[in-house]
């Protein structure tokens, strides 16, 4: 694909120093994204303004030159799965191949905020995964080795230094479920999951990509098999390239081209509290109880959970959520009984059968999907982005996602992290 | 009694109010920021601090401004405090007690003196979004910038000494659930409750009445009025100082008790009939330079804390006001002996533009160009229509440019609204509104009519009033001004949802019913939209902030032990925490329970063994479904292992079924996959097969499980079995019988050998478990039987090479991967996982389940240890253990195809990152491998 040129402009650049200057000038800011018209025509058409969709049109504008690109978002951007999931970056996983996927993607998170000239604010003080059963402990000990050989800082603790590190928790014995011990991932953490949002969105928008909010897609055009352009609520728009990034409403717009997809949407529910003084280090996760939780740098302490058991649109949260959640939570911390849940909410994942994504082409020329991340979304979206606009530029699959490929259903080559636990956060 | 505070010697208390809820009989103290004061019963901690002249409550987030008294209600937000270990407790609504001690939150060192208020004079450079936009050179730097924005986060602290108090739920069935006790919310409940239905009245205050309780002597008597017809009616139950925090699928209404007897506090669930939402208004601040300056008041605020609490909130007033609260407040400053200097009447146009003082409120300068020196700003510029409950529903508000306000879209069979949500009118159009509602909501609830029309309230004018001409905060917790939604409107945030999550307003503990559709109006402004363009953002539950312990109740977690438990715990077991069970890992020593299995006989407790009984002439088409190898041909009285595999052909689990009669199986699952199999069985049957006749029941508990394993094993059954023939012809392995175990009818047992003994597993009804144990360890005393732990067995089952779904499989297992290949019937007609292990047939490329034995005979590499060829990882161990029949160290793992041949020499390496070479053994099974002592 040629690269085009179209008037790319510099934003204002964010720093100590601009902060200042506005400060005394009191003259605004740039901003950070512009509204356009829709064009005619675009080189390529981005479905979904979240992070994968962002992080594609910045990656293709910023490393291939390719900045005729539109990305077209349903609602407001981040809208979706971006600004509704916990925000836990690790790279801990348990194959070797998801450990260096997810490793290049911390790699990518912790540059970011220079990258983008936006800070993200990644917060990397640990993640800890708890222990309750001797099961858990080996295949903690297990992802913890094959974490070591590549490369990952990662390790099995004891209960002792589990209560060094969180002297909230309830490390009796006594506990309904003692905690016996934790596999320890120092360079995980928590980001601002709206900041790498609008990070992207900045950056795309000033290397020329079209950002269109409150544009909704409504049919895509295909013809002797490939991709000819797409229906949208602001009008039609050709283009030979469209890429699904779409997440929970992704076989909505598959459908659209008529490629099937193994994938079905189901909830997945958060919570938040008040904010109260800082207590709580790293992010904590219990795949026993079914629950993990981080504290923001404002105080919250931010809870998820696993998907809900049955496939559904609905993004109301539940009582039984919050009810099941709230014991959990008091069973690793009893202290924290009068904290209060200040709002609660789901959102949409898009759950294939291994677990794993769907990423590159399909049997429609020019259609390509990036989805089916289920519950790792945004742990991959810089990854992810930068995957995808490497085969948009180069039209060849890049080996890190040649498995992810939507054929390997039909060959029955299943892979990914299921073995990892149900709540893999 | 006059009550003088010592620690600031003012009194603003007034006389006895009509409507007064102290208790002037019952004085008490209590501490605030350590000083003592005095305080009646009835009291708010705000309340008192008010009587006794305290004007700042708090420090606000970013700035560090003073804050006080604005609402004198729930939502008050500068009142947030710290009491005993309890952070975030909302002084304006928290009664006091005796010896209460409550601390000011979000100030250093004190409250008068606050270090970081220097922030007031950066706010400049602390605007919306600014940590976005620095902190991002050097990288490596930002730690310490982070700690240093955390030192920031606002709130109370948490200790993790604090107690786990008790906190109770409950569940309920009333007809109809009205949420809100003022004059509609009561006129609502009265009425359904008349028309026969059971009501559930909920009430956030200490009291039912809304706003009457604050009113003059007209709403006095009607309050009264209310209450009486409230109490002469039959079926309301009446809650106050409760909220419903929401409303889910299904009517499915959550209510919070905040204060119950016994408990901290109760959750109760509602399936209600009809849930009438009658929450009343709340009043809007105002957006204005100063605008939260201790001493700048909502009228509904001063009015409350004049009228409830009897204490004068100012001495020299200036009132703003566009409707009658503002004018109610007027009269009520000047009955408390406030002196009103100045009435701004917006409705003529006139406005104030700017608040100024300190600590306290000094002067207000208004559009006219006058300057008034005061210590008290009272405004009344308008409502917002709390609409969440609805929105939970599905409702989306909609904006109404005459009154001003949002109200409900509407149309909902099982919510309603009635009060000021609805709309105006008069208190007597009010009511008259809230009993219709009621009848409306009790038909509905008996389904006598989903369409029974409702009247409409008269919707009056107000001037659209969200902000002055000079910029003042928005959202008061969060810090957040008018000028910085402008400004993030301006860097392109310019929807509302983006100007919320940029700029965090309507993101702290009011939740947005304070500060939600002033963004809005602000937003709008700055875009060129109009207010009902912008919409507001969505209202999630809770509708009111839940405690975590309230949402929790007990923290009931149960804990699963079998009958023997007993005997275990009495004969030193050492617990095994197994999902919800709890059971013997050994007795002292595992390998002395090995070996005495291998030389004589052991009893296991294996009670937590999943099972399931199966009925109906459709049995074997199920398991022919779940099982991957073939069920058709079960004889009478045999039992056969299956393995279950997942539809993407990984292992699910594994177990024996026996057939005990000829429309009758008895179905055992792993102890840990018990659950997800009964989830399995029945997502089958009633999804898939709805037409198959069976009747599937879980048995887990109803029977307890004993595995009687060794050579000697016979000799042990054949004492306490009189009525089964036990012979190796006549009960050859895996066969099943029926009959009288030590007495006790209605049991089963049958030959199996995972511990790779000739072994029974006996089945007897589970309250005869116990006695039952102890029978089999009496009379076998001569035989030497001893009890085995978890421990044991698994040592055993590897020896054995018997693997373990979840241990020596994974959730990419499958089965052709464990070595199950001979159990694959890929000509059964259907199975769960055949299309998916029909590709993988045939295929060599994945890894395999092999034996090893590590050359050092002494070496245990540790379960998970992976398996290294040139840097590269090509297996791992799945198990491993010193085998007590052998030894020397044993274990089981993946390898690579290329491996998996017997003799080949492998490389593990132990999470110290040393070396144990280890060779593939010729089978699984590394004691007795052809099976004699099973079979025997």
């Amino acid at each position: 694909m040629k690269p085009v040129k179209n008037g790319a402009r510099r934003m204002g650049r964010y720093s100590a120093f601009d902060l200042a200057r506005h400060g005394v000038a009191r003259n605004g800011w740039p901003r950070a994204w512009h509204n356009h018209d829709l064009r005619r025509a675009y080189d390529v058409v981005v479905v979904g303004g979240g992070v994968h969709g962002l992080a594609t049109a910045y990656y293709l504008a910023a490393r291939h030159g390719i900045s005729n690109v539109a990305v077209l978002e349903k609602g407001y951007i981040g809208s979706g799965g971006s600004g509704r999931n916990t925000a836990i970056i690790r790279s801990n996983y348990l194959t070797p191949e998801g450990v260096r996927f997810y490793d290049r993607s911390l790699k990518l998170y912790e540059s970011l905020s220079t990258e983008l000239n936006f800070n993200v604010m990644f917060s990397q003080r640990g993640h800890l995964t708890l222990a309750h059963n001797d099961s858990s402990l080996r295949t903690m000990r297990w992802r913890a080795e094959v974490n070591k050989l590549e490369g990952i800082d990662s390790e099995v603790i004891s209960t002792a230094q589990v209560k060094e590190l969180v002297p909230y928790l309830d490390t009796s014995s006594e506990a309904r479920y003692p905690v016996l011990g934790a596999l320890y991932h120092p360079p995980g953490g928590i980001i601002r999951h709206d900041a790498v949002v609008w990070g992207y969105a900045r950056a795309a928008d000033s290397r020329g990509v079209h950002i269109h909010q409150n544009t909704e897609v409504l049919g895509i055009d295909v013809a002797g098999g490939a991709v000819r352009g797409v229906a949208t609520s602001g009008g039609k728009v050709a283009t030979p390239v469209v890429v699904n990034a779409t997440a929970g409403w992704a076989t909505l717009i598959s459908d659209m081209a008529g490629v099937a997809m193994p994938i079905t949407t189901s909830p997945l529910q958060a919570a938040v509290t008040e904010p109260v003084r800082p207590f709580l280090g790293p992010v904590i996760v219990s795949g026993s109880l079914h629950v993990y939780l981080s504290q923001t740098d404002r105080g919250e302490l931010v809870f998820g959970s696993a998907v809900d058991p049955f496939p559904s649109y609905s993004m109301r949260g539940s009582l039984d959520f919050i009810e099941s959640l709230a014991g959990h939570v008091l069973e690793l911390m009893p202290s924290l009984a009068k904290m209060r849940v200040l709002r609660q909410w789901a959102g949409l994942c898009d759950m294939t059968p291994d677990y794993s994504p769907i990423m590159g082409q399909t049997p429609v020329e020019g259609f390509l999907v990036d989805v089916g991340w289920g519950t790792y979304g945004f742990k991959a979206g810089p990854v992810a982005g930068e995957a995808m606009a490497q085969l948009i530029a180069e039209g060849k699959t890049p080996e890190l996602i040649a498995g992810f490929s939507l054929d390997r259903f039909m060959r029955g080559e299943l892979l990914g992290e299921k073995g990892a636990a149900a709540v893999g956060h | 009694m006059r009550r003088k505070a010592q620690a600031t010697g003012v009194d603003m208390r007034l006389g006895p109010r009509p409507g007064e809820i102290i208790d002037r009989s019952r004085g008490l103290t209590f501490t605030w920021d350590g000083d003592t004061y005095p305080a009646y019963r009835g009291d708010t901690i705000t309340s008192a601090l008010a009587a006794a002249g305290v004007r700042v409550m708090s420090r606000s987030f970013k700035y560090h401004r003073p804050r006080g008294v604005m609402t004198t209600s729930y939502l008050d937000p500068g009142c947030l405090v710290q009491v005993g270990d309890e952070p975030n407790v909302r002084a304006s609504h928290r009664m006091v007690e005796p010896g209460m001690s409550a601390r000011p939150q979000n100030a250093w060192p004190s409250l008068r003196y606050d270090v970081k208020s220097a922030n007031g004079a950066l706010a400049p450079f602390l605007s919306a979004g600014f940590y976005y936009k620095t902190f991002m050179r050097p990288k490596r730097l930002w730690p310490a910038y982070e700690r240093v924005l955390r030192g920031f986060s606002p709130g109370g602290a948490v200790s993790p000494e604090a107690a786990h108090d008790y906190y109770d739920k409950r569940y309920a069935h009333p007809d109809v659930v009205v949420a809100g006790g003022g004059p509609a919310g009561m006129a609502a409940a009265v009425a359904a409750a008349a028309a026969g239905a059971a009501v559930m009245l909920v009430e956030g205050e200490p009291e039912l009445g809304g706003h009457l309780r604050w009113g003059a002597a007209p709403e006095l008597a009607a309050l009264g009025d209310l209450r009486r017809a409230v109490a002469a009616t039959g079926g309301i139950e009446v809650l106050t100082d409760s909220v419903v925090t929401g409303r889910y699928d299904g009517n499915w209404v959550a209510v919070v008790q905040r204060s119950a007897p016994g408990v901290v506090e109760r959750l109760i669930k509602a399936r209600a009939g009809v849930l009438v939402a009658a929450p009343g208004l709340i009043e809007r601040p105002y957006v204005f330079s100063g605008n939260d300056i201790p001493g700048v008041m909502l009228s509904t605020g001063a009015r409350r804390l004049i009228n409830l609490w009897a204490v004068k909130p100012g001495e020299r007033a200036v009132v703003l006001t566009a409707n009658s609260s503002g004018d109610a407040a007027v009269c009520d400053l000047a009955d408390a002996g406030v002196d009103v200097l100045k009435i701004v009447d917006a409705r003529s146009g006139e406005d104030v533009v700017r608040a100024k003082g300190g600590r306290t409120l000094r002067a207000v300068e208004c559009a006219d160009g006058t300057t008034v020196e005061c210590d008290l700003l009272v405004t009344a510029v308008g409502w917002t229509a709390p609409t969440s409950l609805l929105n939970m529903a599905g409702d989306r508000p909609v904006y109404n440019e005459r009154a001003a306000r949002f109200f409900p879209g509407g149309g909902h069979d099982d919510v309603l609204a009635t009060g000021g949500i609805a709309g105006d009118g008069s208190l007597e159009q009010l009511i008259d509104h809230g009993s219709a509602v009621g009848r409306a909501a009790a038909r509905r609830a008996h389904e006598v009519s989903a369409t029974t029309e409702i009247p409409s309230l008269p919707v009056e004018a107000h001037p659209a009033l969200f902000k002055a001409r000079t910029h003042g905060f928005v959202d008061f917790s969060e810090d957040v001004s008018s000028k910085e939604l402008e400004e993030a409107v301006a860097e392109g945030y310019d929807s509302i949802e983006l100007a919320k999550r940029y700029t965090t307003a309507t993101m702290g503990p009011a939740q947005g019913k304070l500060e939600s559709v002033n963004a809005v109006a602000v937003v709008a402004a700055a875009t060129g939209a109009t207010i009902a363009a912008t919409g507001t953002t969505v209202w999630r539950p809770p509708y009111s902030p839940v405690t975590l312990g309230a949402l929790a109740g007990r923290s009931f977690e149960p804990v699963r032990y079998s009958p023997m438990q007993p005997w275990h715990e009495a004969h030193g077991a050492k617990p095994l925490v197994a999902g919800q069970w709890i059971r013997p890992d050994h007795y002292g020593d595992p390998a002395a329970e090995v070996r005495s299995v291998r030389s004589g006989v052991g009893l296991i407790d294996v009670t937590p063994l999943g099972k399931f009984d199966l009925r109906g002439p459709d049995v074997p088409k199920l398991l022919n479904q779940l099982y991957i190898n073939k069920w058709s041909k079960l004889a009478l009285g045999s039992v056969r292992y299956g393995v279950m595999c997942a539809e993407d052909g990984v292992v699910l689990d594994d177990g024996v079924t026996g057939r005990l009669g000829d429309d009758h199986y008895l179905m055992t699952a792993t102890s840990s996959g018990a659950e997800t199999v009964w989830e399995w069985i029945e997502s089958w049957l009633q999804t898939e097969h709805p037409e198959w006749r069976v009747h599937v029941a879980r048995v887990t508990s109803d029977f307890a499980s004993i595995n009687i394993a060794g050579p000697r094993a016979r000799d042990l059954l054949s004492l306490v079995v009189d009525d089964v023939a036990l012979g190796p012809e006549e009960f050859p392995y895996m066969r099943v019988r029926s009959g009288s175990i030590a007495g006790i009818d209605g049991s089963f047992m049958w030959r199996i050998g995972f511990t790779g003994e000739l072994s029974y597993e006996i089945h007897v009804p589970a309250s005869y478990g116990l006695g039952v144990w102890e029978t089999l360890l009496e009379r076998g005393a001569d035989l030497g039987v001893k009890p085995f732990g978890v421990e044991a067995q698994r040592i055993l089952r590897l020896e054995k090479g018997h693997l373990i779904v979840g241990q020596d499989t994974d959730g990419l297992t499958r089965a052709y991967g464990a070595g199950l290949d001979w159990a694959v019937k890929l000509d059964k007609e259907d199975f769960a996982g055949k299309p998916e292990l029909g590709w993988q047939e045939g295929r060599d490329d994945f890894l395999r389940l092999v034996g090893l034995r590590p050359l050092e005979g002494t070496a245990v590499p540790a379960e998970g240890s992976q398996i290294v060829e040139a840097g590269i990882i090509v297996g791992r161990i799945t198990s491993s253990r010193m085998s007590p029949t052998l030894g020397r160290s044993i274990c089981m793992g993946f390898v690579a195809p290329h491996l998996a041949e017997p003799g080949s020499a492998i490389s593990i390496v132990a999470p110290d990152g040393s070396r144990v070479p280890a060779v593939v053994t010729p089978q699984l099974a590394q004691v007795d491998p052809k099976g004699e002592r099973l079979h025997g």
